[in-house]
């Protein structure tokens, strides 16, 4: 008896209209497990991440759960646990950090013990917790953005590109909120244009490019691979 | 100084009527970013289900009161399912079809009810002489009112679930979609209470002056206006626009001359476009 997964994706084709996104993609994430799905812009990340949480059609099978997404409104995907945390964050701009938090448990009872939470994860967003979503940094936004996807207490974390245009410093914050994630036992889906943070957290990583996965393995096999090598990690 | 305290408590009192004219606008074009041209449409059937209710079918003032404020709530609700959710991002559809449903509404009117201005009662009747002026008591009671719908839609959209959630809708539909909000439940709503405070807009209204078909029309412009000083996405900007219009109006009647009636608002509305684009309080409700 293998583990059961959580996510399970197979041979899946996503359109947007005549392009093609996504072509026979295969994926299948484990409880408790961080699989992180590397590859350059306009690969299809973002793409498999919208599918995956119920905001595109697609052909193909993508079960969650063992029940398959098609089936359900984004909205019901959230309340059975699968939380999306998108790279373009779709904060609520105008209200404070501390409503952004508690929106988040909109599904849920017990908003200010998971506050707690994610205020111990991510010490600045206390700081800031009366500050308007829209007047702080960008990295700010990034661990607020991640703090509301906590807030619903997922079960699958879809995380999409949680790294980008961040300073070196507030990566590392993200990257132990990261980790602690995992320590809580969350699943986590890493889409993720940043190889080396990508290889540094995730147990199983794909690289897609033009919509197919041509790579996939453990990051210390693919670390080894030539072609990740001079094309992602500088040689 | 005769003059000063009846402008002051006119004028006071004006506002507070032109408060509760704006307050349903502001929630769907100010919180919902939905240009309704059906506002007025909504006002006038407030009106015209007491009428309904009391005179056609002789049902007593209270039950008139409830059905004045159904029938706008329905309206407005079937708006929403018919044609604004279709028309989604659409501006220019929801404009053109706001404004077919409400010139149907008013023919509507027209044709079953009759051109001449019909009565409604009165929430209080009788006058009362404050500062030298005359005022009656049905104003002091819209007024009363106004201020009892603006804290409660205040309190209710700042400190409640829903509210909140009328709130993220307002601002990122795929946002609250990611915390698990279903922004047409919340829109329904929206529109609902829009409806209902569109109504109790209309019954004020049409107790004060009578009820036309063609009253909502000048509270149509008048709400626009107000919304556009106060600032889109503010309810504390619609206030504070609805009393600096009506003392505007007001002073424009009582010191210049009574042929600017109705003036003030749209010339408020072009020198706020001009200047301040953004209104006095642009994006700052959730607070």
């Amino acid at each position: 008896m293998s583990v059961e997964s959580v996510l399970s994706v197979s041979d899946l084709d996503v359109s947007y209209g005549k392009v093609q996104a996504l072509r026979s993609v295969d994926l299948t994430v484990d409880e408790g497990a961080i699989v992180s799905v590397i590859g350059p812009n306009g690969a299809g990340k973002s793409t498999l991440a919208n599918t995956v949480s119920g905001y595109l059609d697609y052909d193909g099978t993508v079960e969650y759960r063992g029940d398959s997404v098609r089936e359900h409104s984004p909205e019901s995907i959230v309340e059975s646990g699968l939380i999306h945390c998108t790279e373009s964050r779709d904060l609520f701009g105008f209200m404070s950090v501390d409503d952004n938090l508690d929106l988040g448990a909109y599904r849920r009872g017990d908003r200010e013990e998971r506050k707690d939470l994610v205020y111990d994860l991510f010490p600045r967003l206390a700081e800031r917790r009366n500050q308007h979503a829209h007047t702080m940094s960008g990295g700010e936004q990034q661990m607020l953005a991640i703090g509301r996807a906590l807030m619903s207490d997922p079960d699958l974390l879809v995380l999409d590109e949680p790294t980008l245009g961040l300073a070196p410093i507030i990566l590392e914050d993200i990257s132990e909120g990261i980790d602690a994630i995992q320590d809580e036992g969350v699943t986590v889906l890493l889409c993720e244009q940043n190889v080396t943070f990508a290889m540094n957290h995730a147990d199983e990583i794909h690289l897609l490019e033009n919509g197919e996965f041509v790579r996939s393995g453990p990051p210390e096999e693919l670390r080894t691979d030539d072609h990740i090598r001079e094309s992602y990690l500088g040689g | 100084m005769a003059g000063i305290s009846q402008f002051v408590i006119q004028s006071t009192i004006r506002s507070g009527l032109y408060a509760l004219v704006a307050i349903g606008f502001t929630l769907i074009f100010g919180v919902g970013g939905v240009l309704n041209l059906a506002h007025g449409a909504s006002i006038v059937l407030g009106a015209y289900g007491v009428y309904l209710a009391t005179t056609v079918l002789g049902l007593t003032t209270g039950v008139g009161f409830v059905v004045g404020l159904l029938l706008p709530a329905a309206f407005s609700g079937l708006l929403y399912l018919g044609i604004i959710k279709r028309f989604d991002h659409e501006p220019i559809m929801v404009m053109i079809l706001t404004l077919v449903t409400s010139i149907a509404v008013e023919l509507l009117v027209l044709n079953t009810a009759g051109s001449q201005p019909v009565a409604i009662p009165q929430f209080v009747p009788g006058n009362v002489t404050l500062g030298g002026t005359n005022v009656q008591y049905n104003l002091l009671a819209v007024f009363v009112l106004s201020w009892l719908i603006i804290v409660g839609l205040f309190l209710f959209v700042n400190y409640t679930k829903t509210g909140k959630a009328i709130l993220a809708v307002s601002m990122s539909d795929k946002g609250a979609s990611l915390v698990g909000i279903d922004s047409d439940r919340i829109n329904l709503i929206t529109w609902i209470i829009a409806g209902v405070l569109a109504g109790i807009a209309g019954i004020a209204l049409g107790s004060q002056l009578g009820a036309t078909f063609s009253m909502g029309r000048t509270p149509l412009i008048l709400s626009f206006s107000i919304v556009v000083l106060g600032g889109i996405g503010s309810i504390r900007g619609s206030v504070v626009g609805a009393y600096i219009i009506g003392f505007i109006e007001v002073g424009f009647v009582q010191f210049i001359s009574n042929d600017l009636t109705g003036i003030a608002p749209l010339l408020v509305l072009v020198g706020v476009l001009l200047v301040k684009p953004e209104g006095l309080f642009g994006r700052e409700l959730a607070e």
